[in-house]
């Protein structure tokens, strides 16, 4: 259904996508506010008459806005405006700027409000793997890291206990939920997180890179949709006035639709020329109530309430269609049982059989993968495959296509997920009679893919000569635990040719509980060793990958119930690669500031150029002028060079701080429960004091 | 004058082809009309309604699947006798059901078109066309193109009946007897034609046409020659012309033409009142667009008494009418007796429905049951699934040279999986909403192109286009899977031919230079023939009649040229273009050494050819670089336009332009998207096989060649080649 828009109006810039906010700046009156071309914000107060629009110079790339209450104190929104790194908050009414912050890490998104059991509200700032929380005053009293550059924030009540919890996006396709700085769950999305949104009743929604919008319900995603076109932005709003709020979505072809949360089905819609750059909602006709507002690239505003609907569309005649339809869609089907046995079939127990392996190699793809076997039960052959999974392909399918004369009973797939995660996979067979048949029987099948699948059982050579790894590289810790359950979670992770049983083989050698237990597998991507001991009580994970220890540690302690759990780490490599990136980081501060203060020189120079220039010009001294023109874009040319060699320096900068806040926060992931939380404490204290032996001291035992 | 019409939804039929729905003529006035439908299962009936219930007059045994339905009767008299063709019978029916005649045409071609005026009866298969009179064979004409309609003039008003027949080489061809007595060339392929305000105008030598590209026209056929009216051009890229139809939706007098699309659109046109000169091709008055190809669409009363309606079918069946009749519920209070009464019928209808679906789930599911435990069982049963209808259309746009293939299935599509052994890229069609997913091709299989489309809900109808290369020949197929248990798809070959750019033209001009490549040797006609139709698309099936036969190509890309003149032991191939000389050669080469024939081949090679086939495409490229060049402009000038006030008096009049036009400019370049590319990639190619036929080796001077294309100057780059 079309929704027509309550008003209609152009801001007559450009808008920047998803820098887009409206405040109360004067604690009533609604002002739209947009980052547009040339650094600028834009700030639109309709009800100024002589002073619609104004503008704030930023002078450097406008990377987030928000407005909100930060001030529990007053009853005016504050201007948030992120760059790529500081934060300025600034007070429209007074004209003022009530804070600046250098933020290294970039600010990649910004959310306002309360968080937990906090204060006061804060401003949340999203960068590369940090995030931030500011009051009003500046302090940063919220500090932790995550897995990945931050992408989205939204704050909201997940769990439903009453109090805030943050839910961040980041690139790395994961919603991590932050209940204070502790994570209370971890969801994988299938493409980096764009959006998010969040609703009244413990739901939120999201969208990703690749078109992707859904919903979840406290932890449980209730649906998703995928389109061809771009998600741009994410709004809940009530636009039916049913007193439930509906996901409204802008989208890249400039379409803006309304969905029920609970459904996805879509309810209204409206298109605009250009891209949606920004959804917000406030009161901006002077209504009383909020209006939905649609805000696209060009800076045409579209605002939409329950009005706009037009309700009395014949809901019969719909009806009557989607009936018609469906009694055609169920007379299809009834004629395709009742088949003509004239034309070719395949026999009607015809099978498809699968088998999910590992390999090192193979003629059809060089280097480690799954292989994924599928062969039919008779004569029938099996044309094409289409696998569809997320986030393992370029795209969402695969497709095997064979030569027509290389088709046969059987087909493998090869299958390289890039992260341990657990997959579900879907089949999809064409199956045949002969291979050049016109119509085919089409098998549809799914199959679960083990989170350490890439992973292959190396034989006993391989353990002894990697032994060494448990004393060197490890992570190790306590746990009472039977072997068979031990066993029980191998066996359900990993792809292994056989059931791995090792308790029942050493119950001759040891005795109970404290019997020894050992596996030894070969990562197929880079062939790296993982082996895993468990002695008297203690099991150590050898492997120099850090990240692959913390996920192991992660799965287990999830899979045996284990709530808090202290660990013991010992990654030379990783370690190693810490203080280099904090040396690095001083080396680069250093060079930041001797460069700011060259550009600083270089700038004097070229306004005292302009001077004399324009000073010769009106003398009539052209020959003069000529010279400090001729020097003047010299200077200018040096200045562009340190400019190039500045962005460099800066970005290597981000670099080595998005490793350490990995390293960080892999070295929190090693534990479980408070130990997990008390360790991102730690280290922020001990990267404060510059204190290199001590960080690397946390992180091995988890304590100060 | 925009009209406003409403969508009532019929009924549901089975699949029906183009213009197999007729109204019935009125017993006068306004009074109720009935409809006549007959569909792919070979139906036959004629229903009216009554109060929005659907009364059927009668309905005939399935059969087989019927290809047109025609209304005729005696000259002068009402036309209410229905006459359905289908397999190779014509039968004819009263209005009340009787049938009166059951003609078996004996023909070895199925009848697909049919055309009835008077006594005489028109039916064509896809080459065949034959004229009856009285049911007796009286004359007949073979096309070497496949016919896609027939039709007469007014044969009351010209006292003689002229047939006309709409030919796939872009052509209507005027027969007398058996003799093509004019032949009238058309930019693209007729694909419907019709009788102006029904009955040919006031000297009833007036026909509509509508073509495959979507364009209308309107001509005057005489004795001597034919006069184009007027053109309505197809400038949105709207769907082929499935059906028209002559009426007055306008209520102003003068009869408006419904036009029915194979996109799903139904247009309204009103028609200038006189056709003298100069006259301005018609108005469009109404669109509607429905998510299937429309098949036919008639004007005339159905529903309500007194009210004017467009009365549709589609091809999965729908039967439904756009009316003028107010449907929707007025909200004030008085009328809400006589509204509700009228929402009951509805609540009723839904209820009827409901129970019928209902009653059809439950048989499914038994059948379901039944099916499964089929599979369980080691039985030696065998699953059957019957072939699935799927209409499917691959064509040349003329515009941009870009193929287009609209897929097309009776129920929603679940999934579609393309796969190439040529290069193809893929474009993005913006009415298509399905996401498509590429898979990686290994370069050690033949693949060169794996993608997969999800279709979202309710999708029946898929548009695809994408782009070839010309020198590589090869097939894409689609696998399509519909949204139907049990699952299964169907697979359809597209062949890509080698010169799959080239596109049949009428006229061949003789004032450009051109290279020529001829061949001798021991061929037969019908084996070079095969040799042609294997290079280029648009070949006719059969041989062609004339000796020699002759066939002129021009490339929709460049604009080249190309003829092909050939008979038994000889041929002789002229082109502008030298890339197109020596793909030939090289194939016809390979094709006769296969089939051990001994040719003789000689090229000459003119060197005014790359001088007018160059000065052919500068304008082309001078037009794209230039949108390129304005097109990255457009971000820095209005980043000047933020920071400066007066952008006015700063600007130079030339990149003020670019301001202003910005949103054109943008429009045009996402339009012509990698057309640039495309071009100099061909002036590469070019560069390379003109060198070859020289024997000379020019791959180390490609990058200066690049260099001259990306800073383009007409003369540097015709010097390149006069080296």
């Amino acid at each position: 259904m079309m929704a027509i828009p309550v008003f209609t109006l152009h801001l007559n810039y450009q808008v920047l996508p998803g820098r887009i906010t409206i405040g109360k700046y004067d604690g009533s009156h609604c002002c739209l506010t947009a980052a547009t071309t040339g650094d600028k914000v834009l700030i639109h107060s309709p009800h100024k008459r002589d002073k619609e629009f104004s503008l704030l110079n930023i002078n450097q790339n406008i990377t987030a806005l928000c407005a909100g209450r930060l001030n529990p104190e007053e009853e005016k929104d504050i201007l948030i405006v992120g760059t790529k790194g500081s934060l300025l908050a600034y007070h429209v009414e007074n004209n003022s700027d009530i804070f600046y912050r250098q933020v290294p890490d970039g600010v990649n998104a910004i959310t306002i409000g309360r968080l937990g059991l906090l204060e006061n509200p804060l401003a949340l700032v999203g960068g590369n793997c940090s995030i931030q929380g500011f009051d009003a005053k500046g302090n940063d009293p919220f500090w932790t890291v995550t897995g990945d550059n931050v992408r989205s924030l939204a704050l909201l009540d997940v769990d439903g206990d009453g109090e805030n919890e943050l839910v961040v996006g980041s690139d790395d396709f994961e919603l991590r939920i932050f209940k204070e700085d502790a994570i209370m769950a971890e969801l994988t999305e299938t493409e980096a997180i764009t959006a998010l949104a969040a609703f009244r009743n413990n739901r939120f929604a999201y969208a990703l890179a690749n078109g992707t919008v859904g919903v979840y319900d406290k932890l449980h995603r209730s649906w998703r949709v995928k389109s061809k076109n771009g998600t741009e932005c994410l709004a809940c709003f009530d636009l039916d006035g049913d007193g439930v709020e509906e996901l409204v979505t802008g989208w890249s072809s400039g379409k803006v639709d309304a969905r029920s949360s609970r459904t996805g089905e879509v309810l209204f819609r409206d298109v605009l020329s250009q891209p949606i750059a920004g959804l917000v909602c406030g009161d901006y006709s002077k209504a009383g109530t909020s209006q939905l507002i649609a805000c696209s690239y060009s800076g045409e505003v579209r605002g939409y309430d329950s009005s706009s609907i037009n309700k009395d569309e014949s809901l019969q005649m719909e009806t009557v269609r989607d009936l018609f339809a469906k009694k055609q869609a169920l007379l299809l089907e009834l004629k395709n049982y009742t088949s003509d046995p004239s034309s070719i079939g395949i026999p009607a127990n015809t099978r498809l059989l699968t088998e999910i392996s590992t390999c090192q190699s193979s003629n059809q793809h060089k280097g480690g993968h799954i292989v994924l076997a599928l062969s039919t039960n008779n004569l029938t052959v099996i044309r094409a495959v289409t696998v569809f999974a997320e986030g393992i392909f370029n795209g969402e399918t695969f497709v095997v296509h064979p030569r027509l004369n290389e088709v046969s009973t059987s087909l493998t797939v090869p299958l390289v997920p890039p992260k341990d995660n657990p997959l579900d996979i879907h089949i999809r067979a064409f199956v045949g009679a002969i291979p050049t048949t016109e119509q085919l029987h089409v098998f549809e099948l799914t199959r679960q893919l083990p989170r350490f699948s890439m992973y292959m059982l190396s034989g006993p050579a391989s353990a002894k000569t990697n032994s060494t790894l448990l004393q060197t590289s490890f992570v190790s810790f306590r746990l009472s635990e039977r072997v068979q359950r031990i066993d029980m979670w191998v066996n359900q992770n990993f792809l292994l040719p056989h059931e791995y049983n090792m308790a029942s083989s050493t119950v001759n050698g040891g005795g109970g509980g404290g019997a020894e237990w050992s596996i030894c597998v070969t990562s197929l991507r880079d062939n790296a060793p993982l082996l895993m001991m468990y002695d008297a009580g203690k099991l150590t994970v050898g492997t120099e990958n850090m990240s692959l220890a913390a996920d192991i540690v992660q799965s287990l302690a999830s899979y045996l119930n284990i709530t808090q759990l202290q660990t013991y780490a010992e990654f030379p490599k990783a370690f190693d690669q810490l203080k280099d990136c904090l040396n690095r980081v001083a080396e680069l501060q250093q060079n930041a500031t001797k460069m700011a203060a060259s550009v600083a020189d270089s700038s004097n120079l070229i306004r005292s150029l302009v001077v004399q220039a324009e000073d010769a010009r009106l003398l009539q001294c052209l020959k003069d002028m000529r010279e400090f023109y001729t020097e003047l874009y010299q200077v200018n040319e040096e200045m562009i060079n340190t400019h190039t060699v500045r962005r460099n320096n800066h970005e290597q900068l981000l670099e080595a701080l998005r490793q350490i806040n990995l390293i960080i926060q892999q070295a929190a992931r090693l534990r479980v429960g408070k130990p997990k939380s008390d360790i991102v404490n730690f280290s922020r204290t001990a990267i404060a004091n510059n204190n290199i032996n001590a960080l690397i001291k946390i992180i091995k035992t988890g304590e100060v | 004058m925009a009209l406003e019409l409403t969508r009532v939804d019929y009924t549901l039929l089975g699949l029906t082809s183009p213009q197999c729905m007729k109204l019935l003529p009125s017993s006068g006035g306004k009074s109720v009309q009935k409809a006549v439908i007959g569909d792919q299962d070979g139906v036959l009936q004629v229903l009216s309604l009554k109060i929005g219930e659907i009364q059927i007059s009668f309905k005939t045994l399935p059969g087989e699947k019927i290809t047109r339905i025609s209304l005729g009767g005696a000259l002068g008299t009402v036309q209410d006798k229905i006459f359905s063709s289908s397999k190779t019978e014509v039968r004819g029916y009263t209005k009340k059901g009787k049938m009166f005649l059951s003609f078996d045409t004996s023909l070895t071609e199925h009848i697909k078109l049919m055309h009835i005026s008077g006594s005489d009866l028109l039916v064509t298969g896809d080459h065949v066309y034959n004229h009856y009179k009285d049911c007796k064979d009286t004359s007949s004409y073979l096309s070497s193109d496949k016919i896609s309609d027939v039709i007469a003039l007014n044969a009351e008003k010209l006292h003689k009946l002229v047939p006309v027949l709409a030919c796939e080489d872009r052509c209507l061809r005027v027969l007398d007897e058996s003799q093509v007595a004019q032949t009238i060339p058309l930019d693209s392929n007729p694909t419907c034609q019709y009788l102006y305000h029904n009955n040919g105008g006031d000297s009833g030598d007036f026909l509509l046409y509508g073509t495959e590209d979507g364009s209308i026209g309107l001509l005057q056929i005489t004795k001597c020659g034919h006069d184009v009216k007027w053109v309505i051009k197809n400038e949105k890229q709207e769907g082929g012309v499935v059906s028209m139809h002559c009426y007055d939706m306008t209520g102003d007098g003068v009869a408006d033409l419904l036009v029915g699309r194979g996109d799903g659109l139904i247009q309204v046109y009103s028609m200038p009142t006189d056709v003298g000169e100069d006259i301005q091709p018609p108005a469009q008055r109404f669109s509607y667009t429905c998510n299937e190809s429309v098949t036919s669409v008639q004007g005339g009363v159905l529903g309500n008494t007194g009210c004017d309606e467009i009365v549709a079918t589609t091809y999965t069946g729908w039967f439904f009418g756009l009316t003028t009749a107010v449907v929707e519920k007025q909200v004030s209070g008085d009328s809400s007796s006589a509204n509700s009464k009228l929402t009951n019928d509805d609540k009723l209808k839904i209820i009827k429905l409901r129970a019928e679906v209902d009653d059809l789930e439950q048989k499914v599911m038994k059948e379901r049951e039944k099916y499964e435990s089929a599979t369980q069982e080691d039985s030696p049963g065998f699953s059957t699934i019957p072939f699935l209808s799927i209409t499917d259309k691959m064509w040349l746009s003329k515009e941009d040279a870009i193929y287009q293939l609209n897929l097309e299935v009776q129920t929603a599509i679940d999934n579609v999986l393309l796969q190439s052994d040529v290069p193809v890229v893929l474009l993005d069609v913006e009415k298509n909403s399905a996401v498509v997913s590429y898979s990686s091709c290994d370069s050690s299989s033949e693949n060169k192109l794996l993608a997969t489309y999800r279709c979202q809900m309710n999708t029946t109808r898929l548009e695809l286009r994408f782009r070839t290369q010309e020198g590589q020949q090869g097939t894409l197929m689609a696998y399509i899977t519909p949204l139907v248990q049990p699952k299964c798809c169907q697979i359809r070959h597209y062949p890509i031919k080698l010169l799959s750019l080239h596109t049949r033209c009428h006229q061949f001009d003789s004032t450009r230079p051109y290279n020529v490549l001829s061949l001798k040797g021991g061929f037969s006609l019908a084996e070079m023939h095969a040799w042609i139709s294997f290079c280029l698309p648009e070949v006719p099936e059969k041989v062609p009649l004339s000796d020699p036969a002759v066939l002129v190509f021009e490339s929709t890309f460049v604009g080249s040229m190309l003829r092909c003149s050939y008979s038994k032991g000889e041929a002789e191939f002229q082109s502008d273009n030298i890339c197109t000389i020596s793909i030939l050669k090289d194939v016809l080469t390979k094709e006769a050494t296969k089939k051990k024939i001994k040719l003789d081949i000689s090229s000459s090679i003119n060197n005014e050819s790359i001088d007018s086939l160059l000065r052919l495409l500068d304008p082309k490229i001078d037009y794209y670089s230039n949108l390129e060049k304005k097109c990255t402009l457009i971000e820095a000038l209005k980043d000047v336009e933020t920071h400066e006030e007066n952008v006015a008096e700063c600007l130079m009049p030339e990149y003020k332009e670019i301001l202003k036009n910005q949103s054109q400019l943008r429009a045009e370049h996402s339009k012509s998207s990698g057309f640039l590319d495309r071009l100099k990639a061909f002036i590469t190619e070019l560069f390379l096989h003109w060198y070859k036929f020289k024997g000379i080796n020019v791959k180390s001077r490609i990058p200066l060649l690049v260099e001259i294309l990306d800073n383009y100057n007409f003369e540097e780059l015709l010097s390149a080649f006069k080296q």
